[in-house]
């Protein structure tokens, strides 16, 4: 099989089966904060502060009002790069075409010259993020392998995807620069559910906390008795 | 994420070296500490609801590191150790390697994380460096709260008997002691205080009055941190003056079965924490009363007003921070507060507990703006505010009181001498405590009070000295 049949695969049958890899794993995350919140409500659950979870959320997308001394650098290098991550996929007049002859959903596209400086302040962002992790000693203390290759792979289908579509960069044949960049994409979609980068769908849910300190009545006794039998002391 | 990587050798900021279990528990625990910790968490995930949390934060955490410039300890400390998601992924790689699939999948592949004696000794350190205040929360892009897992990590650190005995000592009383109260305070000793006060409040403000204790059907049952009783005559005298001036004298009483409103239990355990709810509603039921009135503390107001309803369901009664009532005392015209007695600079400090989550942050500042002239807010404030540095119990334990100064109170008391005000309200207990000392220990030129201590120098008592009268009084005595 030659490349050109390799990039028809990975844009047909492989596309389908990842994409669903992703909607189904980033489902299956939704389902069982839901579930939760389900359980919780079986068990005296106070109202959920859904107003102040999603006004905080949204909060976070005015950045300005969260840039504090120390955080410039990192708070508008991460708004950037996650702009693009946002943007890019989905609006990009190549994407457009994708997402319409797969699943039928006209979406107006971007210009073709605020893609391109996009891609790169988001690759260029990106890179300096990585950079941080790597060069200071705070970072690095809280950082795991897997955030540095997460990082990396995230990168990967936007530098693939330039070069792909800027040939007097492009160090490689083009079918194999757009494999790269095909695959890439497909990977971030297969492993996005299973990694941190499920924060994508998770980031609402992480801010109900107020619902986990409405703690489960009774625990803390059936804990104790568990572990101490008769012997209860304090 | 290689914990031991950690520089072991780094010396703390407010201690000179590394010491096992620093905060001197009770019993240093046995030689099957590990085990005992996993077996705690496993029965903990087996009958709480934190596994879900674990799950969110583990599939979720970014560990951006975002959180870093909003903790005031690691602002003062700058050790790595500090940084609240480090804290947070120490629990959270224990969680991950023992009871996710995930993680024995990565346990095949790649060295995994091993929980030893060292790690456990590391949560037992980091997570009573931290106050639980919660400001990091707000400063996670993701809205991680921290505070809630190094509460957890504090509840399974227990269990296994690593907990600070301050802290065990004061509910061990509390909860199967005589007295049933933290400080000891015996119910003689509680009526002998009492008394006092009614002789003191009868010279001071020329009226009559006998505290109500033990009394039935009431609409206020009054709980205050019991070491006020001890301490902070003048909160309390504030609180009574209020109830007096506005004609619900007869509305309230103290039980003297139980009068104390700390529980520790926020701090570092569920088991207790609801234990303690049971107690107090306990007294209230027995009392038949309608309300619960928490006075000045933070902690208290927060455990009694966020988890009775948690824990009692439909018993639970309704409960009011004395801020609160005094708001609408003052706004229904019931009470009045002379606006030319306190001449000094005044400015507030939002206690954690009742300001992170926004439910008391604007109630005092529209008191003390009825009748402060020179009032200053610190910055930032409210819910942003910053931590006194005795939060999440740390005021209690003596053995932190070099911490409290120089780490965790620093921004603090920056943050205070910034103002440039002569008195700081702050009104719970812990913060008092804690304020009170920094003040001392950074020579700055201020008061720390209640806000009822200041309440009561204002308040005119219908049939009593006026509040004019009552400063000329105080001054000749203070010369």
């Amino acid at each position: 099989m030659n490349i050109d049949a390799w990039i028809e695969f990975a844009e047909g049958p492989l596309f389908g089966i990842t994409f669903l890899v992703l909607v189904l794993g980033l489902g299956r995350q939704i389902l069982l904060q839901l579930y939760f919140l389900g359980v919780k409500k079986g068990r005296r659950l106070k109202r959920v502060p859904w107003k102040d979870i999603t006004r905080e959320t949204l909060g976070w997308a005015v950045p300005i009002r969260h840039i504090e001394p120390g955080t410039g650098l990192f708070s508008t290098s991460s708004y950037v790069m996650h702009v693009g991550l946002l943007v890019i996929p989905v609006f990009l007049v190549d994407h457009v075409v994708l997402w319409e002859s797969f699943l039928g959903i006209g979406l107006p596209a971007i210009g073709k010259g605020t893609a391109d400086i996009l891609t790169l302040l988001t690759i260029g962002c990106g890179l300096l993020l990585l950079g941080l992790r790597i060069f200071r000693a705070r970072h690095r203390l809280v950082s795991r392998p897997s955030d540095y290759v997460l990082l990396l792979l995230v990168l990967l289908p936007f530098l693939s995807g330039y070069l792909a579509s800027h040939p007097a960069v492009n160090p490689c044949p083009w079918n194999v620069m757009m494999l790269t960049h095909v695959l890439s994409g497909e990977l971030l979609f297969v492993v996005t559910p299973f990694t941190k980068l499920a924060h994508v769908v998770l980031f609402f849910f992480d801010r109900i906390s107020a619902v986990h300190w409405q703690l489960r009545p009774g625990a803390g006794d059936r804990v104790a008795e568990a572990l101490y039998g008769e012997e209860v002391k304090i | 994420m290689p914990t031991t990587a950690v520089p072991q050798n780094q010396a703390h900021a407010g201690s000179p070296e590394r010491r096992v279990f620093p905060y001197h528990v009770l019993e240093r625990p046995d030689d099957r500490l590990v085990d005992r910790f996993l077996e705690a968490f496993a029965r903990v995930l087996e009958y709480t609801d934190y596994k879900p949390l674990l799950d969110t934060y583990c599939r979720s955490t970014a560990k951006c590191n975002r959180c870093a410039v909003a903790c005031p300890i690691l602002l003062a400390s700058g050790d790595p150790r500090d940084i609240p998601c480090y804290r947070t992924n120490l629990l959270l790689d224990t969680y991950r390697r023992y009871f996710t699939l995930d993680g024995w999948v990565r346990s095949r592949f790649t060295k995994p994380f091993e929980l030893t004696e060292e790690v456990i000794d590391e949560m037992g350190d980091v997570f009573y460096r931290c106050t639980v205040c919660r400001r990091c929360t707000r400063s996670c892009p993701l809205g991680f709260d921290h505070g809630l897992i190094t509460r957890l990590g504090r509840y399974l650190l227990s269990l296994v008997g690593v907990v600070p005995k301050a802290l065990q000592v004061s509910v061990q009383e509390q909860l199967q002691g005589e007295t049933h109260n933290t400080s000891k305070v015996s119910r003689a000793g509680l009526l002998d205080v009492l008394s006092f006060l009614s002789e003191e409040m009868e010279d001071a403000l020329g009226v009559e009055l006998q505290f109500p204790t033990d009394r039935t059907d009431r609409d206020y049952v009054f709980f205050c941190a019991v070491s006020d009783y001890l301490m902070e005559p003048d909160t309390l005298m504030g609180n009574a003056a209020v109830l007096y001036a506005a004609g619900d004298w007869d509305r309230w009483t103290i039980g003297l079965c139980n009068y104390d409103g700390i529980n520790y239990g926020l701090f570092y355990s569920d088991w207790h924490l609801e234990n303690i709810i049971k107690q107090l509603v306990s007294e209230v039921e027995r009392l038949r009363g309608r309300n619960i009135l928490i006075g000045e503390c933070g902690h208290a107001s927060r455990a009694a007003h966020d988890f009775i309803p948690t824990f009692m369901g439909k018993r639970a009664p309704r409960v009011m921070n004395f801020m609160e009532y005094t708001l609408d005392c003052l706004r229904a015209g019931k009470i009045r507060l002379d606006p030319d007695v306190i001449t000094e600079r005044v400015t507030y400090h939002d206690p954690c507990n009742l300001a992170r989550s926004g439910w008391i942050v604007d109630q005092p500042r529209e008191i003390l703006r009825s009748f402060v002239h020179d009032y200053v807010d610190m910055t930032p404030k409210g819910a942003d505010n910053y931590c006194c540095g005795g939060g999440g119990g740390l005021v209690s334990i003596d053995e932190l009181h070099d911490f409290r100064m120089e780490v965790a109170g620093k921004i603090k008391a920056e943050q205070i001498a910034r103002t440039g005000a002569d008195i700081v309200v702050a009104p719970c207990a812990n913060c008092k405590k804690q304020l009170k000392e920094l003040v001392e220990h950074y020579e700055l030129p201020c008061t720390v009070m209640g806000l009822h201590d200041l309440v009561l120098k204002a308040i005119e008592i219908p049939g009593g000295k006026s509040p004019a009268e009552r400063k000329e009084e105080a001054a000749l005595f203070a010369v």
